[in-house]
């Protein structure tokens, strides 16, 4: 397998913040490689890096063999970026807007033209081709960013957090796009902080927060690293929490609290829950889970913190401030 | 290179084009100024000596010597065709100096991004949008022309296809130098706010402190120091030697220096933007 994308050692400083640290690794022709984190987690900045948006501070990654940092032009020939913001030009309809990309990366006007059809008829937007982007819906638009950054044909796309804020019908119309391009032999990078968008898509996943790499490897071998199933048992206050946790433990078993939740962690749900529901009779609980190992879990394990979603949807948000400035 | 210059000139006409009313309120407003302006301070009536009982072979004398002094300042006796071709060039001025709001803009709407990640010379960018700014300036110049000829613009007797075309070779120089100097403006700054406080702020003191709207003779001396290091006062001073015919020293050199301002002008900008576009 030859690697399309290197990142070496990338860094990115802003002021004395440092938003990316010491980030490696490396991507497969044909793969797709997900950065798994929060928000804050430095995934755009290596994405605006490996865009050549941004110069890191220090470190370099080569695409195709081409520096990013020596040989941005070349690199911005084989590389596809939807950005996590919408770049696409309201005031232009969707067809005019692609066009324009297939002319910025050199096709002559008749070439253009069939270009942007075909990336519109791709993406499912054939038809609303000749309509303003402004009466574009927020999933439309999305789609619309794929198929101006697809019109060149790139070997490498990088997604950054392309279903940010969509429905779920839509999400799944644009999981379908990234596999068919996968198909195409294109290599990616998508960055997402859904956990089972990174378990449906990617063949390897990095885990990054505070902007290090925490682990990587495919959703697979990641989840084994995560020991057994986990249960979650809900109680009404702190202090209960607490009695329970002592009590399971008895059991052998690891229990962890947060907050009013006891986390018990077993090699199997099955076995241990007859004797965790023995210890509960007569107890007051809010809630009981029982977790199958996900990325979630292991995100959990290794960083010690949740993936949660925004409790507000920040691609609306956005959409919203674009058309009041 | 040329291609990628074509198509995001294409883009910024299109965007122009597309937005109808603005297009029409932009090609109403300068009318506004010239008619009611214009046409309101008639100085041939305002230096006219009827009805303050000067005998009539005196008056000849006085109002002779009147008009003389007019023409003389003026290079016409219609206050309407004088300040019609000085607006030519404020008018210039007005449109040049709110162009780099299309830089901020596009910076916001993540338009600029996409730009910066396709594989295109920075410098494009720049080239495309001063471009674009001028070729609006002069059709907005050439309706004015002709909607100041309906309402009476006085044109020079022997008026020539060349003369046309010198008055908007000064047009397009003047547009391009104010136009790649607010160009940078945004693409240096990401506040569209300061970039309008800027634009009014310098538009009043353009325009009169430079020959547009009066000629610079009578103003006071320290006044006529500053018009004279104000190019508008050259531009508005060639447009109306070409259009009117207005008595001007040496006009070709200034004309060549015009232009060659222009492309200084042009080259220094469009090299601070591209920096300034890469300092990300």
């Amino acid at each position: 397998m030859s690697i399309v994308i290197e990142a070496d050692r990338l860094t990115k400083y802003y002021g004395s913040i440092q938003a990316v640290k010491n980030v490696s690794f490396k991507v497969f022709k044909g793969e797709i490689y997900a950065l798994l984190g929060p928000n804050g987690a430095g995934k755009t900045t290596t994405i605006k890096m490996l865009s050549t948006l941004l110069k890191p501070t220090s470190g370099d990654a080569y695409i195709r063999g081409y520096s990013i940092i020596r040989d941005s032009l070349n690199v911005r020939k084989v590389i596809g970026v939807v950005p996590q913001d919408l770049t696409a030009d309201d005031e232009l309809t969707g067809f005019y807007n692609v066009y324009i990309q297939a002319r910025l990366y050199g096709y002559p006007h008749g070439i253009a033209l069939e270009r942007a059809m075909r990336a519109l008829e791709i993406v499912g937007l054939a038809d609303s081709a000749n309509r303003r982007v402004s009466s574009y819906s927020g999933g439309m638009r999305r789609r619309l960013e794929i198929a101006m950054s697809l019109v060149h044909d790139p070997e490498v796309l990088l997604l950054d957090e392309p279903t940010l804020g969509l429905d779920v019908q839509t999400r799944r119309l644009m999981w379908n796009l990234i596999r068919d391009f996968k198909k195409q032999g294109i290599s990616m990078i998508l960055t997402t902080h859904y956990m089972e968008e990174a378990e449906a898509l990617a063949d390897r996943v990095a885990i990054i927060d505070y902007g290090e790499i925490k682990a990587e490897g495919s959703p697979d071998e990641l989840k084994r690293k995560v020991k057994g199933d986990r249960v979650y048992i809900e109680l009404y206050s702190e202090d209960d929490a607490q009695n329970l946790q002592l009590e399971i433990s008895k059991l052998g078993v690891d229990v962890k609290l947060d907050s009013s939740i006891v986390i018990v962690t077993a090699p199997s749900a099955s076995d241990i829950l007859p004797h965790i529901v023995g210890i509960l009779a007569g107890k007051k609980i809010k809630s009981i889970n029982i977790v199958k190992p996900n990325l979630e879990e292991v995100f959990l394990d290794i960083t010690g913190k949740r993936l949660r979603e925004d409790s507000f949807d920040a691609f609306k948000y956005r959409v919203f401030t674009h058309k009041i400035r | 290179m040329l291609s990628e210059i074509y198509v995001l000139y294409m883009r910024e006409i299109k965007k122009w084009a597309g937005r109808r009313p603005v297009l029409i309120i932009s090609l109403i407003t300068p009318l506004f100024w010239i008619l009611l302006f214009g046409k309101s301070f008639n100085i041939i009536n305002v230096l006219s000596v009827e009805g303050l009982g000067v005998p009539a072979d005196i008056a000849i004398v006085v109002v002779g010597a009147l008009r003389s002094r007019i023409a003389q300042l003026f290079g016409t006796l219609d206050y309407f065709t004088y300040v019609a071709s000085g607006m030519i060039v404020v008018f210039t001025l007005f449109h040049s100096v709110f162009s780099g709001a299309s830089v901020i803009f596009d910076r916001r709407l993540g338009y600029m991004s996409r730009l910066m990640a396709s594989p295109i010379r920075r410098e494009s960018i720049f080239i495309a949008k001063v471009l674009a700014t001028v070729f609006r300036v002069t059709i907005l110049i050439l309706f004015l022309l002709a909607l100041s000829y309906i309402a009476g613009f006085k044109f020079k007797q022997d008026l020539s296809i060349l003369d046309l075309v010198g008055a908007l070779i000064v047009v397009i120089s003047i547009s391009v130098t104010l136009t790649s100097i607010f160009m940078l403006l945004g693409f240096l700054t990401d506040s569209h706010e300061f970039l309008f406080a800027i634009g009014n702020l310098v538009n009043m003191p353009l325009m009169f402190s430079s020959s547009a709207l009066f000629p610079i003779d009578q103003m006071p001396d320290w006044l006529k120091a500053i018009a004279k290091l104000n190019p508008l006062t050259y531009a508005a001073d060639l447009t109306r030697y070409f259009l009117v015919g207005r008595h001007l020293d040496e006009p070709y050199i200034i004309l060549i220096i015009l232009i060659a301002g222009a492309i200084l002008t042009f080259t220094i900008c469009m090299k601070v933007s591209v920096k300034a576009l890469e300092r990300t």
